[in-house]
Parts: structure tokens; sequence; C-alpha cells
């Protein structure tokens, strides 16, 4: 009841309000997605009261993953890479006329998705963060090695599996630079005092999820024009379909499990949501030419990686995807490691934030269901506009968190190297990921050696640390099999 | 440049840092020789070793090449980047407000937009935007001129 009154005062409820409304905003702006959004923000919420900024950001990542539908389904534009499976179904019905009918399948599929992914991160974090406290330095180690191997399961043919693998390791050397805890000596600082503390990951991600897309976006050869004549079109007003609610709960399922998995983002979840929507559903609902069906199953499926990516997250330190990660950094900035003290020390914190999402995904029902056709317009924004804004936004994020200029170069050079790396197939994810995941891993490795008296042996020994090979190598092997599958292919 | 060549080129640069990250263990002291130093092999085995194979089969792979358009319309990204560079090292000096004021409205020209009141209004908005919630509301301590 505590934190619920927490939750519910009057800053909070602003700070919610204004994250959500903010995310959706942000999320119906193409180009601009919730990973981008929450790491420029997160240094920003340093000087807040953590459980205000945590709230706010929270609010952000829920808005921005609803927001994405809005444009997708009016002007065919996903305001977010999540929002292009409802694009499938949700355009085709507003050229029928039926785009209130999709606006409202898409805003109720979301908010479902939001409450039940909510619901299990408030059920089972704690629970899996007691576990987490049985955990030691070679089980640490391998919870590393564990995200990284997440991510490496999303590999396709633009991210080899070698590529993604050897993303994640440079971003784990990177995270070598500085000081080393184990004997106080400096490693690879070249002189620097920039570099004692290390490479803090929030200018990276500044620079590889905010900047590298204004970089990109400034350098496009064929400004994309889009066609917002639909939206003087009538539309007609309809009740929700019979049966929708099966494909919503279908999609909040797949969403959360998704989202709990490290490495496996909400576009992979909505496109899962949508393939078993339109598996179960058969001919009669015809896809792809406007089922809403589709987009009550995506848009349920990628809110529902909002809390399910926080489990992991809150519980083992392992960010469930980009925007997880984000907000990892918002934690550890206001002093909270991820991990069972979240849930024992920081309770105060960790319980308001979590009921926040609840409010949060009311907040966008609202939002949604009153104002959505007109942030359509949103998407129009003209690019030579968000562009120099958008990247005053990431000087100005980069240099607030250490009030250092350094940090701005480094996110210049992250976004400048990784726009390269992007070209030719590298998984910024498991570079960023890699980032964080490097000192976890690097802390584990050497406390596991000096018990272990010098032998990796130690890495094997307990139960846990067996149970966590298993589930290391099952997802490797996934996208192993696929990719020499492919290779024999050729 | 090619696709394949630059592919090509990174991973040897990969090989040549696995290289030198092994070399430089070394040189780590003490305590560190039994613990940070095999850590780092360990990445810089794994990171030479998985560069390797790619290399391999990136040579031995028969696919068409393609010219990569890295950067698109070079003009505006190295704007942009040149840009960046230059508000950054007016920061310290200059404070976010100035060197903002320039640039926003600079690289939305740059982007080949010509709406000065629509330019105007949106650096105009921004700065008040972050002067009333950065400096007034969440006191961010920034850089240069008070205001």
């Amino acid at each position: 009841m505590e934190y619920i009154a927490i939750v519910l005062a009057p800053a909070s409820l602003l700070a919610i309000l204004t994250g959500t409304v903010a995310g959706v905003v942000i999320g119906a702006m193409p180009g601009l997605t919730a990973t981008m959004a929450v790491g420029l923000l997160v240094p920003f919420t340093y000087t807040m009261d953590p459980v205000l900024g945590l709230m706010l950001l929270g609010g952000i990542y829920a808005g921005a993953m609803y927001g994405g539908s809005i444009p997708a389904i009016l002007l065919n534009t996903p305001g977010t890479p999540a929002a292009v499976a409802t694009a499938l179904e949700g355009y085709p019905m507003t050229r029928q006329g039926r785009g209130r009918l999709a606006l409202k399948v898409s805003v109720v599929g979301s908010f479902m998705g939001g409450m039940l992914s909510a619901l299990v991160l408030l059920m089972f974090a704690p629970l899996l963060a007691k576990q987490a406290l049985a955990f030691g330095p070679a089980e640490t180690f391998l919870l590393a090695l564990m995200g990284l191997a997440g991510i490496v399961s999303i590999a396709d043919e633009d991210t080899s599996l070698i590529k993604a693998l050897l993303a994640g390791v440079l971003g784990m050397i990177i995270a070598v630079i500085g000081t080393d805890a184990m004997s106080g000596g400096l490693r690879y600082t070249f002189g620097s005092i920039n570099l004692i503390d290390g490479i803090d990951f929030m200018p990276a991600l500044i620079g590889l999820f905010s900047m590298i897309q204004m970089l990109d976006i400034a350098g496009q050869r064929h400004e994309t024009t889009i066609d917002a004549s639909i939206l003087e079109k009538a539309q007609k007003s309809e009740p929700m379909p019979k049966g929708i609610a099966r494909y919503m709960a279908l999609g909040s399922g797949t969403g959360t499990v998704v989202g709990v998995l490290p490495g496996e983002g909400a576009t992979i979840a909505a496109f899962l949501s949508y393939n078993f929507a339109k598996r179960i559903a058969g001919v009669k609902a015809k896809f792809g030419t406007g089922a809403p069906e589709g987009i009550a199953a995506s848009e349920a499926g990628n809110n529902g990686c909002v809390g399910g990516s926080l489990v992991p997250t809150l519980t083992l330190g392992i960010p469930g995807n980009s925007v997880a990660a984000a907000l990892m950094g918002a934690f550890i900035i206001h002093g909270m490691i991820p991990g069972p003290d979240l849930f024992a020390v920081h309770a105060d914190k960790t319980y308001p934030f979590i009921y926040s999402l609840f409010i949060a995904n009311v907040v966008f029902l609202i939002v949604g269901i009153s104002v959505a056709p007109y942030l359509a317009r949103i998407a129009l924004i003209p690019p030579a506009i968000m562009v120099p804004v958008i990247s005053a936004f990431a000087v100005l994020g980069s240099y607030a968190l250490n009030q250092s200029v350094f940090d701005v170069y480094l996110m210049i050079g992250f976004a400048f190297f990784g726009l390269i790396l992007k070209k030719i197939g590298y998984s910024l994810e498991a570079l960023i990921l890699g980032l964080i995941l490097g000192p976890i891993a690097e802390g584990g490795f050497s406390q596991g050696m000096i018990i272990g008296k010098g032998s990796p042996a130690i890495f094997f020994e307990s139960n846990i640390a067996k149970v966590m090979w298993v589930i290391i190598l099952g997802l490797l092997t996934p996208p192993l099999v696929a990719h020499v599958r492919r290779m024999l292919r050729r | 440049m090619t696709r394949n060549t630059l592919d090509r080129l990174v991973l040897a640069g990969f090989i040549g840092l696995a290289v030198l990250l092994y070399v430089s263990t070394a040189d780590y002291p003490g305590i560190a020789q039994k613990t940070s130093a095999k850590y780092v092999r360990f990445l810089a085995l794994s990171f030479g070793i998985l560069s390797a194979a790619q290399l391999l089969l990136s040579l031995r792979r028969q696919v068409p090449d393609e010219t990569l358009d890295l950067f698109g319309r070079a003009g505006r990204f190295f704007g942009l980047l040149a840009g960046l560079v230059a508000f950054a090292v007016a920061f310290e000096p200059l404070g976010f407000f100035i060197p903002a004021a320039v640039f926003i409205p600079a690289v939305a020209v740059l982007l080949g937009y010509r709406n000065p009141l629509i330019i105007g209004a949106s650096t105009a908005g921004v700065l008040a935007a972050v002067w009333l919630i950065f400096v007034q509301v969440l006191s961010v301590n920034l850089p240069g001129p008070g205001f």
C-alpha cells in the first residue's frame, strides 16, 4: 500500500503522464525509437528524484511502444520498427475507411500486452531476484555470457552469427579500458585522465542508438515523402470485432515471454505474435488485406515486451533488449545496481517504478482513444528539423551525466564508427550489451579465478553453473544450426 | 569501396587488435596476471579466432560484391558530423545555448530546409524548453554563460 501511495502522489502521476505522452509522441515520429528516447533522457533524470526519474523513463518506454502504431495505421509509416507488423493490417483498414477501428484495436491490444507484462514483472521478478542471491562470482560470469548468447540468437541474414558475437566481444574489450579493479593499475588509457574511470556506456548508447540514426537520415539519398491525403478521408466508427480478445491474449503472452529472453526485442515479439495469429485465424481472417486480429496480436506483442524485458534487467542485470539496457543505465546512475538488492534495499523505489507501468498503460489507453488520429501528423515533421533538434539533445545528454565534453566526443565517435559497423552487418545491440556486461563478466571471472586458485574448473562445478551452460548452449545452438544450414545451401 | 573490401579490412584490423591486446597482458602487474590478464587473454583469443573465422568465410564465399554507399550524401553527412564536432568544441567556452542557436538552423539549412519561420520557431522552442526544463526545473549544470 505504501508503494501504491507513492505512485498515486501528484508528482509521480505528473512524471508518468509526462513520460507516457512524450513516449507516444516520440514513438509516433518515424526514425525515433524508444531506445533513443530513453537513452537521450537518462542523463537528465540524474538530478531528479530517482523514483520520479524512473517513472518518467518507464512511461516513455511504454508510450513509445504504443505510439509507433499510430502513423503505421494511418500513414503506412511505422513510427518504430516494432510497428511494422501493425502497418501490414492497419493501413489497408485505413484505406477501407476503418482506421478508427484499427486505432482502437491497436490501443486496447497495447494496453492488454502492457498490463499482462507488468503483472508478470511484479509477480516473478522478486522470485527470480531471490534465486540470484545464490549466485557466486562464477555464476555471475556465466550470467554475462548468457546475456551475450541471448543477443546472438537474433543473428539473421544481415547480422551473421559470428559478427554478432564479434560485436559483443568488442563491447567487452572496450569495457576493459580504465582502472583494473583487481590491481588498481590503469589499462589502455593512453595517459588520458578522461579514460581513468573507463568508457561510460551512456554516451555509447546515445551515439549508437540516437546519433547514428540522425547521421543516417542526414545522408539519405532519397527523401521519403509521406502521403497524408488519407488523413482527410472519413473513417467510420465500429464496435470491437468479436473474439478479438483471444488474439490480444495471444500477443500479450508471446510478447511477455519474448521480452524476458535476453536480446529478443519488441520487433521480434510483434512479428511472432502476428504470425501466430495468422496461423490460428486461418484464411477467413484475410490477413494482409486489413485484419484487426493481426493488429491486436502484434500490438499486444510489442507492448508485452515492456514488462518482460525488465524481468532479467532488474533481477539479474541482463538487459532484455536495448531499451531495457538504457533503463538499466538509469538505475545505475541513481546508485541502484540491478539484482536482489533492488527488491530489498531499494524496494521503496523499485516497486513504485513497477506500479507506475500500470498507470502508464492506462495513460496511453486514454491518449490513444481520445487523440490518436491527430498524433499521426507528428510523422509529418520534416527530417531537416528533427535531425538538428535531436542532435542538439544528443550533445546535451552526453555531456550532462558526467559534465564532460570528452563524453560528447565519445558519443560522436561511437555514432560514426557504429554506422560503419552497422553497414557491414555488425549488431550494435550486441556491442552495447558487451559494453554493459563487460565489467560484470570481468568481476565474476577475476573473483572466480581467485576462489578457484587459478583453475577455470570453478565455472563448471556448481549445479547452477551447469544449468547456465545448458541455457547458453541452448541459446547458441539454433542460430548456429541455421548458420551452418545457410552455408550448406550456398 | 566495396562491401567485401571494407569488411575484410575491418576484420584484419580486428585480428591486429586481438594480437595487440593479447601481447599487452604480459605487462599486467602482480595479482592482475592471475585474474584480469587471463580475462583479457580470453577476450583477445575469442576476438582473434572469431575475426579469423569470419575473414576466412568472407574470402571463401563466392557472392557478388557491391559498392557500399557508406555515407549517402557525403556533404550532408560530413556537414552534420563537422557541426557536431564544432558544437562539442564550443560547448565548454560558450555553453549550450549559443552553439545550439547556431547549430540547429545551420544543420536545418544544410539538410535543405528553407522556411526561416519554422527554423526560427523550432530553434527558439528547443532553447526555451531546455532552459525551462533542464536549467530551471532539473537544475542541470551547463557550462558557459548563464541566463
